[in-house]
């Protein structure tokens, strides 16, 4: 019975939770950056960095940070899988770009592939997070060099930010999920995707 | 009390027990699995009608490893098995493209049982020694994996007759089991 008036008063008053998607190349460090946010918002230990091997497939993670609920998915990076990103724009709230900057090699595939995600127009009005990642290690470049490499043109309309951080020890972790919770409280595209979740009924 | 100190003991030790459903179409190669995984050898199989259970012990998890029959006309009692199920195997024939629809729909059926919410979900794309054998992404592509979003997922290819990939994907059910995954 308990349980029963608790799931209706979950239901009526809990809000929607807001999905984040992780993406980016092979060994940007996302699953890392994923295990980290579990140990750092719930009381989940999280895997440590050295048990993590290659995803192929999705993890996902549930936190909650003040009144909102964030859902994650972290999808596979290695070139083959990265045909299924797309499947999960339309539900997205937020995308969140891992790069590994300390990989300066890497920086034009990361940068080709980012583009690709961001012309989809099932992610338009999306907040954009991109993440200069492994600030741990000694030869990583900075958030704002990053930026200069990327270049990336036609960001203008989009809400979007650059931050160091290190998913390995935790730097810029929490700075980071306070600007995307704010972003997408506020963001037009939660309010569309609010309002659809409202008519097609809740759940699913 | 006693089922109190039972999990101090085994969170010391690191002796975890997972309840594992391995499913899948008939002939997909369920029962060959199970016995790779087992005793480390291919042995023959007839279909299987009911179901064979054996422990498997990797990474400080003790797999109570469940493989059903996947005949259609014993299908419907997949769902007997289905309560306390921490995560599910689902095997297909990559080489079957035929029958990969079947195989999708059975799969999604599968995902919306109720009892089955919190189990995680590892597929092995099997039979990669077979001409023909669709890879991993084509096999994530034709079970439409993406609709999965609440729970996490991983595809392997594996090959039960060489024992290719099958550890790796245990190696990932650990890993997930531990971190809280699901």
């Amino acid at each position: 019975m308990f349980s029963l008036f608790y799931g209706l008063w979950k239901y009526m008053f809990s809000k929607t939770e807001l999905h984040v998607l992780i993406l980016g190349i092979d060994k940007a460090g996302k699953t890392t950056l994923l295990e980290k946010l579990k140990s750092v918002y719930s009381n989940l230990e999280g895997l440590p960095p050295d048990r993590i091997v290659p995803t192929v497939g999705l993890n996902i993670g549930r936190i909650e940070v003040e009144n909102s609920k964030l859902l994650f998915w972290d999808l596979g990076g290695q070139p083959g899988l990265r045909s299924i990103w797309e499947k999960y724009y339309e539900e997205a709230h937020a995308l969140i770009y891992v790069i590994d900057a300390a990989c300066p090699s890497r920086f034009e595939d990361a940068k080709s592939e980012l583009e690709k995600v961001l012309r989809h127009d099932d992610l338009q009005g999306a907040p954009l997070l991109i993440l200069a990642n492994k600030q741990d290690l000694p030869d990583s470049v900075s958030a704002d060099e990053l930026d200069q490499y990327l270049d990336l043109k036609k960001l203008d309309e989009r809400v979007y930010m650059f931050e160091a951080v290190s998913a390995y020890d935790g730097m810029g972790i929490k700075e980071s999920v306070d600007w995307l919770v704010e972003v997408m409280e506020r963001s037009k595209r939660t309010e569309m995707l609010r309002a659809r979740a409202g008519v097609t009924g809740p759940g699913a | 009390m006693g089922i109190l100190f039972s999990k101090m003991f085994s969170s010391v030790f690191g002796n975890k027990e997972a309840r594992i459903l391995v499913l899948g179409l008939d002939n997909a190669g369920k029962t060959t699995i199970l016995y790779r995984l087992q005793m480390g050898e291919v042995v023959s199989t007839i279909p299987t009608i009911g179901f064979n259970v054996e422990t498997v012990q990797y990474n400080n998890i003790k797999f109570q490893v469940w493989d059903l029959g996947g005949q259609t006309s014993i299908r419907p009692y997949w769902r007997c098995y289905f309560p306390n199920t921490q995560a599910i195997i689902y095997v297909v024939d990559s080489s079957d493209v035929d029958r990969l629809v079947i195989a999708k729909d059975e799969f999604h059926a599968i995902l919306e049982e109720e009892e089955l919410r919190g189990a995680i979900v590892l597929i092995f794309a099997n039979k990669q020694d077979l001409p023909g054998a669709l890879d991993d992404a084509a096999v994530t592509e034709a079970l439409e994996l993406h609709k999965i979003k609440n729970r996490q997922w991983a595809i392997f290819k594996t090959s039960a007759i060489k024992g290719e990939g099958l550890f790796e994907g245990l190696d990932w059910l650990s890993n997930t089991l531990k971190s809280g995954g699901g």
